[in-house]
């Protein structure tokens, strides 16, 4: 580092610090963005120069559900085995969010001293962030539709990941779920060296003109691993509705598959060209998994397999799996005298769809489960709720019970449940209507009976406000 | 009494909840005892199938999935679909699917997508850059005699209240709009105007979905379905909208709407 540099670096670093520390003492949040957003003013360069320092190498989580959790316990693996790590665990996964939180860990003299920096990364900056960064490990676990006011599709993702990835040197390792039939297409063209085709690729060519593209002679082969599930016991008995690629992403024919674990993660092949699920290098038999619900699963493998190949025994891995905690607002349980409250973020079809299935699976044979729903809708949430009806409210309405319906689009939620039901009454079920969080919360928890738990579904900001209102304090 | 619901490519065309207007459909059949089937539409469907329908829905779609559609809708498809909508065959268009009953749609990149030239309009992407129009719209209903049956059915001006998010813009030339915008983008975010309204067809790029708060374009669909299936008067009974009215004053109350319009 070049002397000039050290001294911006830690001119930038001790603005950053002096922001956290004035934010957090008059209690405006938790920093976990303004910091970087200033300190990367003062040093345009400084991510690089962050980055650079990490002793054992970065690690770079991205895909749209699953990232907190799966970046939580890798950091617990890795903290259990000794090693020092920097994580962006608030979950701010922007540039700014990543920068903040490797200032978070660096001293006063510029000087980072960290052994992994796990780094949940939103997947349409991953390419900004590659340009600054040559991570040891990239692990992508999945690819849904997430908020459509805001995101692209998610083939354009994929081929934007591709691009940004293909040029990476061979130390890095690919980590990709097999079971996502974009995810295991994309691993499969890494693995060959393949890059996209330059100019508006498939969205404008049709899907038929990719699977001949030219390999360029010099690019370097990453090394690409797969995740993903083997335990047809898991499978649903149909295809939600809330799927983006159940066709052929080599292709364009209607995938077949032999069965489905969630969304349109599963078990597939083409019957026309011959695309199949790739080879995993993980028997999920063989694993615990972390919390509740098939998605946790992913997640755990996903972590399970990266720690691995750094070179962690199996059986330490397992021992972290099997005292692991959530992260906030994802599966996180909080007790509040003699009842249980479970807090499952619920943010787009997808997650929402698993989480209803998991928290069914534990209600049933409840005689009269309490669940409340908390549906907002500003910048965080994604600003258009449309999303809500191609979730599969039905499963929560046929079981019963009570359903408590609050946040900004209460009634968008209420006549989603409403129109769940076939019938006008269902005598087993009871939505009741509260606005006001604070009531809906008090609500909940009284007609939640003694030693059961409440589970609560909330959108992102309403995650936050729900945890504020359950806690007593403020999270971002 | 039986309906059945012809839903425009399932897969390829859901993309924003517009599912959500085929159940509201099925639904509101079910609580009145009406019987009610969902027939896909897509491309293993014969082309008979379109004409065999009560009511056809159709919702938005990414640009990949909008191009396997239309390559897909085509020849018999294609006439059998237009076949349907001139024998008065009520349908709901939302989100991108208007657009393929206009004449063209010129996305941001690469070629013109030809659509079925039923609606005498245009739609065009006005370029990569341009903003989409995304928001809250609000718009009352004046397409003739669309507006007045309405306005029957409800008891009270037919405002739709409904979610807009679309990169292209549309332009009507002969075919009539749907209604006029009191707040949001419409059409083109210029003139002013939201949708078009052909035969019974109601073609908007208001979601929402389109049908949940505004219950009373729902019943319409059953009424004129039911009344060309059975060639008579028909009356539905009326149902409970206690929840739909509350999201909807919710709504209005938010975009300050609440005094202009005192709506149901």
């Amino acid at each position: 580092m070049q002397p000039i540099d050290r001294i911006r670096l830690g001119l930038a670093v001790g603005t950053a610090k002096t922001v956290t520390k004035l934010v957090k003492t008059l209690n405006l949040g938790a920093a976990s963005v303004l910091p970087g957003e200033i300190s990367r003013r003062l040093h345009p360069r400084l991510l690089p120069l962050l980055f650079k320092q990490v002793n054992y190498g970065v690690i770079l989580v991205v895909g749209t559900n699953g990232k907190t959790t799966t970046a939580l316990l890798l950091r617990k693996i890795l903290e259990d085995r000794g090693f020092k790590v920097t994580h962006n665990s608030s979950g701010a996964n922007l540039i700014n969010g990543l920068t903040t939180a490797l200032l978070v860990d660096t001293k006063i003299t510029g000087k980072l001293d960290t052994d992994y920096a796990i780094l949940e990364v939103d997947e349409n900056i991953l390419p900004l962030v590659l340009k600054d960064c040559q991570p040891q490990y990239i692990l992508a676990l999945n690819l849904f539709r997430d908020q459509l006011d805001r995101y692209g599709e998610v083939d354009t993702i994929a081929q934007r990941w591709q691009k940004a990835i293909s040029p990476l040197p061979s130390e890095t390792t690919i980590i990709l779920n097999a079971d996502d039939p974009t995810l295991a297409y994309l691993g499969h063209q890494l693995s060959k060296g393949l890059t996209p085709p330059s100019k508006g690729g498939r969205a404008t060519q049709g899907f038929e003109a990719t699977s001949n593209h030219t390999p360029l002679a010099c690019t370097p082969r990453q090394k690409v691993l797969f995740f993903g599930l083997n335990e047809p016991q898991l499978y649903l008995e149909e295809i939600p509705h809330a799927v983006d690629s159940i066709y052929c992403p080599s292709c364009g024919h209607l995938l077949d598959y032999q069965g489905v674990y969630l969304s349109h993660l599963g078990d597939y092949n083409c019957p026309s060209c011959g695309f199949a699920k790739s080879k995993t290098a993980i028997n999920s038999q063989e694993w615990p998994q972390i919390l509740i619900g098939v998605y946790n699963k992913y997640n755990t493998i996903a972590a399970g397999l990266l720690a691995e190949t750094i070179g962690i025994q199996r059986e330490d891995i397992c021992h972290t799996i099997k005292n692991f905690k959530a992260a906030f607002g994802r599966a996180e349980e909080l007790t509040i005298d003699d009842k249980q409250i479970r807090i499952l973020l619920s943010k787009n079809p997808v997650g929402m769809n698993e989480t209803i299935r998991a928290v069914t699976d534990i209600q049933k044979n409840k005689p009269s489960p309490v669940t409340l729903l908390v549906l907002n809708d500003r910048i965080p949430d994604g600003t258009d709720v449309s999303w809500i009806w191609d979730v599969d409210t039905e499963t929560l309405t046929h079981q019963g019970g009570k359903l408590i319906i609050s946040g900004d689009r209460t009634y968008d939620m209420a006549l989603r449940l409403k129109y769940s039901e076939s019938l006008l009454e269902n005598p087993n079920l009871e939505l009741i209507i509260q606005e006001n969080l604070t009531q809906a919360i008090s609500t909940a928890l009284e007609i939640t009976p003694p030693n059961e738990t409440l589970h609560i579904l909330p959108t992102y900001s309403a995650m936050l406000e729900v945890r504020e209102n359950l806690v007593g304090r403020k999270i971002l | 009494m039986e309906l059945s619901i012809g839903w425009l490519y399932p897969n390829l065309m859901s993309t924003y909840g517009d599912r959500g207007n085929v159940i509201c459909l099925q639904r509101r059949c079910q609580w009145r005892d009406i019987q009610v089937t969902i027939v896909p539409l897509d491309r293993e469907t014969p082309s008979e199938t379109f004409q065999q329908v009560d009511i056809i829905v159709g919702g938005g779609a990414q640009d990949r999935q909008q191009e396997i559609v239309m390559r897909d809708l085509k020849g018999e498809k294609a006439f059998a679909l237009q076949q349907t909508l001139n024998n008065d065959t009520p349908g709901v268009f939302t989100c991108g699917s208007p657009q393929l009953l206009g004449h063209y749609y010129e996305p941001a990149l690469g070629q013109k997508i030809e659509g079925l030239g039923l609606l005498d309009m245009v739609s065009k992407h006005p370029g990569i850059d341009a903003p989409r129009c995304i928001g809250n719209v609000v718009f009352e209903i004046t397409a003739k005699p669309l507006a007045t049956e309405l306005e029957t059915i409800w008891g009270d001006r037919p405002i739709v209240i409904g979610f807009e998010n679309h990169g292209g813009r549309t332009y009507l030339k002969t075919v009539q709009h749907l209604g006029k915008v009191i707040t949001g983008y419409g059409n083109n975010g210029e003139d002013g105007m939201e949708g078009a309204f052909y035969h019974n067809a109601i073609a908007t790029y208001s979601h929402g979905p389109l049908l949940a708060k505004n219950p009373f374009i729902t019943d319409w669909l059953l009424k004129k379905a039911l009344e060309n299936k059975y060639q008579k008067e028909i009356t539905l009974s009326k149902l409970d909208d206690s929840l739909a009215i509350a999201a909807r004053k919710a709504m209005l109350q938010r975009l300050d709407l609440s005094k202009i319009i005192a709506t149901n």
